[in-house]
């Protein structure tokens, strides 16, 4: 007979407590095994990695799935994101309603829904007997049969596995470049190919990665991040499940080009399968010498830590995502000064999305001129948009940047379904606000989106047709806004709670100028003055709603004054 | 901090169209007040690090595509820097009238603390037109935490975390924390208990740093009903040698509170639970203002300062006679500045001839 023994409090703390960013691995130990956080736990903890017991209480009320309440582990948190709402989640979550079940915001699974996150389990399915644990959907081949990168070799059988992505010149990028000793030619072969972050914000990879390996400060860090909060955005969560290690052989490439000798993946909380998948290629990849001490007998070293989320779309912010990390409120920083200096611990680091790490690889391995030449319409390289709502064949598609808008939707994915029409589509998952009528005539890359007064970002575009109330759409995606808004800056944490209530009619003008003056005002003031990237973004919801669909916000504010005076 | 312009060598920047110098390593925010601009803020305390959380701050910088926080921005040689456009001023107006509605009542007696009265104000300066942005009202009260110094009336919290940074900077106390996110972000402690729960030694240092009046002195607030005016008097804290600098409120003449001077050069606004909250005893009923000399029936008879001394020599005297001079033991009081307390000894050592003698704050 085997008994498994329950670790003890001790052990768990001992088994974090001196590896770097122990806090978060410390709470899911001790979540997982209690099915809380109880506060004996939490004073444990406190007390084990010296953090004041006041604080640490607060840092845990910040994320959304640190139960508190004992069993808060197992209970199901059902997706009701802008996808999902609309696919059977409201159904889902009423159906489980005796089981305690709670809403989640978008867990990136919007090609396949409803996912449904129980303990450790990722379920998905429409109906409660239904649920089951799958992988998570292969990106379809390439429908226009253009050339890709970061999803060339992502279909290929086994490619996850360390022999599986060795077949096609897996290591062998980072083997060259660690045996030949140049770093610099990584960082010039980056910056040549014009490789921009692909997490949102499009800085460019070869600056940032330049500006580390110059940074004064040692040791220095590599962050993948693998937070992918943004609703509608799924396509981190298919490289790093189907692709593992081209991501991992992009971390140890930037740590080689930079000087770093420590990496972190920072993975979201609602990703558990990715969590294991990337815990077994970190220990593969490690048994291989590919990372540790001495990486394939040089003198090259990076040491690789897996830290998970706890459900909060602000730590997908680096500054916040840093301080998550670190133990720290995860409010986001203040910039200046950036992470390139003033990173992990206040060291240089190096923050990047998923996809950027997988692109340097490719780009590392092929070149530059190889990468530059993927674009279309002179825009360089290639992206990973995921597609998904009110369109025939949702799921991740790479295009080259510069592809019209209309071939991705139409050609590529099949259209609307039959006799409905595109209403509106999203850009940047939520946080581009909407593209609608004349201005779908986009390509995609950012120059074009840019100029209609949204922003390409992360790639994430939902697509909602004609069945749709769009007040209620924008109104959920600012309820979204609000309910991550971290509350350190005033013009996010008010704005985002009052444009919410006037969507839903709950407060504000009756009157529609007083309305349009008090929602552009907010939304004015957000956009200029905001902390971070969430509250200054936001407002493009409702300024597109104004600019597209105005009749319908006519119509939103007159029945809304005619409920407030009780004559319907 | 604030960097002393005269260390270091300067630099110089535009502000406002005037060429300006400053040391590397001030911020925007203290160059620019250092220059008389009435830049507003609302989660700026200058003793704790900046924030950047208020935003009201926000000054327009060239080659920058947004305005930037000017209390988190360093000062770099040739920025050019406007503090009050057209455009940032009405940004700061919006602001505040977004801040006031989230707010039960913006006007609140200055009795509640030093800094109450910061929103009011910049509310008038902008004419803000409260009123606008009308909706749910953010942060819960705490009327179950009946302690008697500190009143948390968290339905006035706009969120700016200076208590919470004040408690940790400048205490090291580190009682209270920011609980949730977003709207719903609350003050707590740990647990959401009360204070006496919490690792709050009821200093008082956020009550003075809040401002709206949110946290508020329930010492003072007693008196907030009496009228007249308020009147400020500079003194030292009786109770022991820092010698904190404090502000004696009072209304004609009776004392209302007390403020931490912020200027005071061993505190620098700091005080501890005496200074700030222990000053009952000043016009306390029991409080005794002539000496007492106990008459042959063992009670206790007002009399003047001679006969009370000359009862204590006496009784002094008698002892020594009776029980040599190493009978007598004498405790100085922790309230003694330093100068007292070196009498003392000297008065027990050379009048009584004993080395028995001690300060009551050896612990
Ligand atoms: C609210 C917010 C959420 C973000 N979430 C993510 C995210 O989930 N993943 C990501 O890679 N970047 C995210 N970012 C962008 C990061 O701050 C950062 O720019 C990015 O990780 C840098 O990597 P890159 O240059 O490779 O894109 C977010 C930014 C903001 C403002
Ligand atoms: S913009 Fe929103 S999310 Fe960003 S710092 Fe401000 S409150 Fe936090
Ligand atoms: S209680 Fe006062 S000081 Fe503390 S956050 Fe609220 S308004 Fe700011
Ligand atoms: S008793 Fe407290 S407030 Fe008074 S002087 Fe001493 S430290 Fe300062
Ligand atoms: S004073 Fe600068 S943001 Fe508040």
């Amino acid at each position: 007979m085997t008994v498994t023994a329950i670790p003890t409090n001790h052990q768990l703390i001992e088994q974090c407590r001196t590896e770097p960013a122990p806090l978060l691995p410390l709470l899911h130990a001790f979540h997982e095994r209690d099915g809380h956080l109880s506060e004996e736990a939490l004073r444990e903890i406190a007390g084990a990695l010296k953090i004041p017991i006041a604080e640490l209480f607060g840092d845990v009320t910040f994320y959304h799935h640190f139960a508190r309440e004992p069993q808060g582990y197992g209970v199901p948190r059902v997706c009701t994101g802008p996808v999902c709402a609309h696919r059977g989640g409201l159904e889902l979550l009423e159906a489980l309603r005796e089981t305690g079940a709670r809403p989640m915001p978008c867990a990136g699974r919007c090609d396949e829904p409803v996912p449904v996150l129980r303990g450790g389990e990722l379920l998905v399915g429409t109906a409660p007997r239904s649920l089951v644990t799958k992988p998570s959907p292969i990106p379809a081949p390439n429908p226009g049969g253009i050339e890709e990168c970061v999803f060339a070799h992502i279909r290929e059988p086994g490619r996850a596995t360390l022999q599986g992505y060795r077949r096609t010149g897996g290591y062998e990028a980072l083997e060259r470049v660690v045996r030949s000793g140049a770093p610099a030619d990584v960082l010039a072969a980056i910056a040549d190919s014009k490789l921009a972050g692909r997490g949102g914000a499009g800085f460019p990879t070869g600056t940032k990665w330049t500006a580390v390996a110059d940074a004064p400060g040692t040791p220095k860090s590599i962050v993948c991040n693998a937070d992918e909060g943004e609703p509608g955005c799924f396509k981190d969560r298919a490289l790093l499940d189907h692709d593992p290690h081209a991501v991992i052989e992009g971390m140890a490439l930037a740590a080689y080009a930079t000087g770093a000798t420590r990496g972190f993946i920072y993975l979201r909380y609602e990703y558990p399968d990715t969590f294991g998948i990337l815990a077994q290629a970190i220990a593969d990849a490690e048994a291989a010498a590919l990372l540790g001490d001495n990486v394939l007998g040089t003198d090259f070293t990076f040491r690789l830590y897996l830290r998970r989320g706890a459900g909060a779309y602000i730590c997908g912010e680096e500054g916040s995502l840093l301080n998550s990390l670190e133990g720290k409120h995860p409010f986001p920083r203040n910039r200046p000064p950036f992470p390139v200096t003033h990173g992990y611990e206040n060291l240089p680091t190096v923050v990047n999305n998923v996809e950027t790490l997988a692109a340097a690889t490719a780009i590392v391995r092929r070149g530059a001129e190889w990468y530059r030449g993927l674009g279309m319409n002179g825009q360089a390289g290639t992206k990973v948009i995921s597609l998904s709502g009110d369109i025939r064949r949702p799921g991740n598609y790479e295009v080259p940047l510069g592809l019209p808008l209309e071939t991705l939707l139409h050609q590529w994915a099949g259209g609307p379904e039959v006799g409905r029409a595109i209403q509106a589509v999203t850009m940047a998952g939520l946080s581009g606000g909407f593209l609608a009528g004349k201005d779908l005539d986009v390509t995609l890359d950012e120059p074009s989106i840019r100029s209609k007064g949204s922003f390409l970002g992360a790639g994430g575009i939902m697509v909602f047709d004609d069945r749709h109330d769009m007040i209620a759409v924008a109104r959920d995606a600012m309820a979204f806004f609000a309910h991550e808004s971290c509350g350190k800056c005033f013009p996010c944490r008010i704005g985002t709670q009052r444009i919410t209530e006037r969507l839903a009619g709950e407060a504000g003008p009756t009157d529609l100028s007083a309305w349009i003056d008090e929602v552009a005002d907010l939304g004015q003031t957000m956009k200029a003055m905001s902390a971070c990237g969430l509250g200054l973004a936001a407002p493009l919801i409702t300024e597109s709603l104004l600019k597209y669909f105005p009749k319908d916000v006519a119509r939103h504010v007159e029945r809304t004054g005619h409920d407030a005076r009780g004559d319907r | 901090m604030i960097a002393n312009p005269t260390d270091a060598k300067s630099e110089s920047l535009t502000l406002d169209g005037k060429e300006v110098s400053f040391t590397p390593g001030e911020t925007i925010y203290e160059v620019a007040t250092r220059h008389r601009k009435r830049i507003p803020t609302l989660c700026y305390d200058e003793r704790l690090e900046p924030f950047g959380g208020c935003r009201l701050c926000a000054v327009e910088v060239e080659g920058s595509r947004l305005p930037v926080a000017s209390c988190t921005t360093k000062a770099t040689p040739g920025m050019q820097i406007r503090t009050s456009t057209a455009s940032v001023e009405k940004h700061r107006r919006t602001l505040l009238e977004m801040v006031a509605s989230e707010n039960r009542e913006i006007d609140v007696d200055p009795l509640r603390g030093y800094a109450s009265q910061e929103l009011s104000t910049l509310l008038d300066r902008y004419d803000a037109r409260t009123g606008r942005f009308a909706g749910a009202q953010s942060g819960s009260s705490r009327p179950d935490d009946d302690n008697p110094f500190i009143l948390r009336d968290y339905d006035l919290c706009i969120s700016c975390y200076r208590c919470v940074r004040v408690c940790a900077e400048q205490e090291g106390d580190h009682a209270i924390s920011v609980m949730s996110r977003g709207f719903h972000t609350q003050i707590t402690t740990e647990f959401e208990g009360l204070l006496k729960h919490s690792a709050c030694t009821f200093c008082g240092q956020c009550v003075q740093t809040c401002p709206t009046g949110a946290l508020a002195d329930r010492k003072a607030m007693r008196f907030a009903h009496l009228s007249g005016e308020t009147k400020q008097t500079r003194t030292i804290c009786p109770y022991c040698g820092v010698g904190c600098s404090v502000d004696i409120l009072t209304k004609d003449s009776t004392m209302v509170g007390v403020l931490p001077a912020m200027d005071g050069p061993a505190n620098l606004g700091a005080l501890c639970v005496k200074g700030q909250f222990a000053w009952d005893f000043v016009q306390h009923p029991d409080r005794l203002a002539t000496p007492l000399v106990r008459g042959a029936d063992g009670e206790l008879q007002p009399t003047d300062w001679d006969t009370a001394l000359d009862r204590a020599a006496e009784g002094f005297r008698k002892v020594v006679d009776e029980h040599g001079r190493h009978s007598v033991y004498a405790v100085a009081s922790g309230r003694a500045p330093n100068e007292a307390g070196y009498l003392m000894q000297k008065f027990v050592r050379a009048g009584l001839g004993t080395n028995n003698v001690d300060n009551c704050s050896r612990a």
